[in-house]
């Protein structure tokens, strides 16, 4: 028994599931069952996803003896790396299973939305426990094109189809550039199986190492959001049903991570720091400006989308910081440091699925995404609002919750750069480390937004102000809270998982991770750092006794009067007097006007009275899409201008056809002889 | 600023030393009127109380009624009779009790 | 907190308490309730070298739970009364109400539907202040009697020209 049969059932409850949503229709104890049916699978691949972290490898499978598709056999392995992903995309599974059948409408189109959402779980499954690159590359696409359709729930919608066509435009790029990387390690190390051509890859000259780690770098890094290669998620997301946004962020973003990581640590061996490098550099970067670009958004779902992005960054990061250090013979730090990315993989599909999912009860409630729309809902939905709470001070890496540990844990490795021995290579570590920090400050700010404008306060408009809870999806998201809470208080269980996984993938034993008494943690030199999950909340939680406490005890004995709280002597507060969503992240936006460009248009009705009274002010800012016009455009541009060039081959003449034919066939004759 | 700092050894101390010590300066200030009730009679009465922008001024029978607090020290009443009005010189005139700051003035001037 | 004239004794005692407890420290907060201004200015004035009311242990503070005594300028307009009680009860005790400025005595505007003309009907007024507007000096006057470190003189002040002023 090992982890791959367990993902076998898991994967034949998402069949099922799909079926059942396909003949479900609009009945409602089939789209239950569906719902079931996709939680019990999810279960399933949580379960076999950490039972893989510590099993290691297991064997190359070729289910059905043999059996090939497109041509190339069926291979399938469940592997160490992949457990981490696997378990997210299990729980992940399970939260959106308890969550469906509250949010969306019975009709047929869920019917088949939740069919091809199962789908898509089986494909995801299947390229993270692909053995071969046919298995892989085939499990990628039909993943793309399950997606592709889940965004596309609402097809008649102008922007769901410009969100959904983005996506699949870039998935296609991304997968002919993944497709290009797989053929050339498959062409030197003359295997197409993934265990063969790691052990092969000594085989590869260090040209055609970098060039497929670039190309896969950059495939992936299409899905994953690095940027520039980001520009689908800000469109797919607000477009797509929430549980659609939660997948895609929580799980098919990683799976991007997963493919960067399976090139870099499995299948191109170490050649020199510069890819690593690279990767750091890209992914600092995308760090930093999907935080920025966060800041400037006032749709809910945008700003998650560039916080995934900001995600990925540090998730691509951690990895390419483990890459350089493997390359500087510091094989315990990079250890330590693909540890620590995947704690960040486990962590991010954790909060951001659930802040996704809150998004949802949001605007399900509310009927609006709109950030400066909304106020006061944690008047109106206190338990929906305590939950993403929790998912918020996760995402903001503020103690006690997960996101502090991992990005600690981050942290401290990437302070280590020192221990590379070259001066360059440590400043590079630093200045990939400053950004991470301004990343990390910038990410408090924009959430302290992202949660405070609509949930705290007043109510800006009378649709927030009559949020309902009843009937709001809650287990799913509480699910979601609770595995945050455990990822951050079983921070050394999980640790000791996790260095189990890194023996595997790298074959460095990381030695105690976690120093005697199994609580503290170590970022793999004793002499530099240590730091306890456990005693740290245990302590958190006791420090906020202690005020409570001393007020108890020494209360004051003369009498004491009520008063109200000094508010500045306002008689009537109106919501308008609060921060918006815009003016709260003004200073950002002013300081970093040179990377948002914006085109501000003001329109003063005193300017146009010709007694200059004054009047109603109308400002209007938009950001420019800096990726779009400069980068995306021109190449646009570039291909349109090709496929005029040759336009004048299709002549649409039949005997221009005819010669056509003819110099192939000579052609193929000469290329015979020759 | 090397300049003010110069300038401002050159000067000196500037601050006063009021309560300490009584302050130069507070002899120029304008201050409420005080008023000669020999001079004053009714009709004298009446016309300063006319001319009193702020009502600090009434005649309740031969008592003339000063509000020191409403005062302004405008100028008017003294401008309006010279000989019955002259300026207090007064202008320590907090009081805790408001009606400490209502005066009641004798019209003792022989009759028009 | 609200020395009537026939409680002299009580309010003597309450004098020496507020001397006691802002001997060395006071701290004020200005609220203007609709004044001209002229009386901020010359309150401004106060923390200028040249007057300095700091040497003398006065500090300005905008925030009422911080303050000692509240400074009050202008006739109190009608659509102030409520900031001007909820600043008054964010003052914690013991504290000091000080009005100054002919306005705020009652002068210059007379009761009207939009200003009640005199701070004393929505505040209990412990020191006035007369002036318009009060220099600096005066005002330095005031808030020494109003902590107890002068004597007033003013019951003493006949205004009657060739007597005692």
């Amino acid at each position: 028994m090992n982890p791959l049969d367990i993902l076998y059932g898991a994967a034949g409850a998402w069949l099922a599931a799909a079926v059942a949503g396909l003949l479900a229709g609009s009945w409602r104890p089939g789209l239950r069952a569906c719902c079931v049916l996709s939680g019990l699978g999810g279960a399933a691949a949580a379960a076999a996803g950490g039972w893989s972290l510590v099993y290691g490898n297991t064997r190359v499978v070729m289910p059905g003896g043999g059996a090939t598709i497109v041509g190339g056999p069926v291979q399938l392995q469940m592997t160490s790396l992949a457990g981490v992903f696997v378990a997210v995309l299990g729980i992940a599974a399970v939260a959106i299973a308890l969550y469906a059948p509250r949010y969306h409408q019975r009709s047929r189109g869920t019917a088949l939305y939740l069919a091809v959402y199962n789908l898509a779980l089986l494909a995801c499954l299947a390229v993270l426990a692909a053995g071969g690159m046919v298995t892989f590359l085939v499990a990628w696409e039909s993943m793309s094109l399950a997606c592709y359709l889940l965004i596309l729930r609402h097809p008649r919608r102008t922007e769901v189809a410009r969100g959904a066509f983005w996506f699949l435009a870039l998935s296609e790029i991304g997968f002919l550039l993944v497709v290009a990387a797989f053929v050339i390690l498959a062409a030197k190390t003359g295997a197409t199986q993934l265990d063969v051509m790691a052990a092969r890859g000594h085989l590869v000259p260090g040209g055609w190492r970098a060039a497929a780690y670039l190309l896969a770098l950059t495939g992936f890094g299409f899905k994953a959001g690095l940027v520039p290669l980001h520009v689908w998620l800000p469109e797919a997301h607000p477009v797509a049903p929430a549980d659609g946004s939660a997948f895609l962020s929580g799980v098919v973003v990683n799976l991007g991570a997963y493919g960067i990581a399976l090139f870099a640590f499995r299948l191109v061996p170490v050649t020199g720091s510069w890819p690593g490098l690279v990767t750091l550099g890209a992914g600092a970067i995308t760090a930093a400006i999907g935080i920025l670009y966060a800041l400037r958004e006032r749709d809910i779902k945008r700003f998650l989308a560039f916080s995934t992005i900001e995600n990925t960054g540090i998730i691509v990061t951690a990895f390419g910081a483990a890459m350089v250090f493997q390359a500087y013979r510091q094989p315990a730090l990079g250890a330590f440091l693909l540890i620590a990315g995947l704690y960040h993989v486990a962590n991010n599909g954790c909060y951001k699925t659930l802040l996704f999912l809150e998004a949802g009860v949001v605007e399900h409630a509310t009927g609006t995404r709109d950030m400066d729309r909304l106020g006061g809902l944690v008047h109106r939905l206190p338990r929906s609002t305590v939950i993403a709470f929790i998912g918020t001070l996760g995402i903001a890496a503020l103690p006690p919750l997960n996101g502090f540990v991992s990005e600690w844990l981050i942290f401290q490795g990437l302070f280590q750069g020192f221990r590379t021995g070259s001066n360059l290579i440590a400043i590079l570590i630093v200045l990939a480390a400053a950004t991470l920090g301004l990343t990390g400050g910038l990410a408090i700010y924009a959430f302290v937004r992202g949660f405070g404008i609509p949930n705290l306060g007043m109510p800006r408009t009378q649709r927030a102000a009559e949020a309902r809870e009843t009937g709001q999806p809650v287990a799913g998201p509480a699910l979601l809270a609770v595995a945050c809470a455990a990822l951050a208080v079983g921070a050394p269980v999980m640790l000791a998982a996790l260095s189990r996984a890194a023996h595997t993938i790298t074959g460095v034993a990381l030695g105690p991770l976690l120093l005697p008494g199994k609580l503290t943690v170590i970022p793999a030199h004793a002499d530099f750092s240590a730091f306890s999950p456990t005693y740290l909340a245990v302590f958190l939680t006791a420090a906020c006794a202690v005020p409570l406490l001393i007020f108890l005890a020494g209360r004051p004995r003369a009498a004491s009067v009520s008063v109200p709280v000094w508010d500045g002597g306002i008689t009537r507060f109106r919501p308008r007097m609060q921060y918006s969503a815009m003016t709260f992240s003004a200073p950002t936006r002013v300081t970093f006007d040179a990377l948002y460009r914006p085109a501000v248009s003001v329109r003063r009705a005193s300017d146009e009275d010709p007694a200059g009274r004054s009047g109603p002010v109308h400002y209007e800012e938009q950001v420019t899409p800096v990726f779009e016009r400069y980068l995306y455009r021109p190449v646009v541009r570039g291909v349109e201008w090709l496929a005029d060039a040759i336009r004048p081959m299709q002549s649409g003449d039949v005997n221009l056809y005819l010669l056509y034919v003819f110099a192939m066939i000579l052609l193929a004759y000469l290329l015979g002889a020759v | 600023m090397p300049l003010w700092f110069v300038r401002g050894l050159r000067r000196g101390v500037v601050t006063t030393r009021y309560p300490a010590r009584p302050d130069g300066s507070a002899a120029a200030l304008p201050t409420p009127p005080a008023f000669r009730p020999g001079q004053l009679t009714r009709d004298v009465a009446d016309r300063i109380v006319a001319v009193c922008p702020s009502a600090a001024l009434a005649r309740r029978g031969d008592i003339l009624i000063f509000d020191a607090g409403t005062c302004t020290a405008c100028g008017r009443c003294a401008a309006a009779a010279p000989d019955a009005v002259t300026s207090s010189g007064e202008w320590e005139l907090a009081a805790t009790a408001r009606s400490a700051l209502v005066k009641e003035i004798p019209i003792a001037g022989g009759q028009p | 907190m609200n020395p009537a004239s026939d409680e002299a004794q009580a309010s003597r005692r309450l004098q020496e308490q507020i001397a006691d407890q802002f001997g060395r420290s006071l701290h004020i907060r200005t609220l203007d309730t609709g004044s001209c201004a002229v009386c901020e200015q010359e309150i401004r004035l106060l923390s200028a070298p040249h007057y300095d009311l700091n040497r003398l242990g006065f500090f300005f503070t905008p925030a009422p739970r911080h303050a000692d005594l509240l400074l009050v300028t202008g006739p109190m307009v009608r659509a102030f009364d409520a900031a001007a009680r909820k600043t008054f009860e964010a003052m914690p005790g013991p504290k000091v109400v000080v009005a100054t400025g002919a306005c705020a005595l009652g002068g210059v505007y007379p009761k009207d539907p939009f200003v009640h003309g005199n701070v004393g009907e929505v505040l209990p007024v412990d020191v006035w202040i007369p002036g318009c507007p009060p220099s600096p000096l005066a005002l330095l006057h005031g808030l020494s009697v109003a902590v107890g470190r002068l004597a007033e003189r003013t019951p003493g002040l006949t205004f009657i020209a060739g007597g005692d002023g």
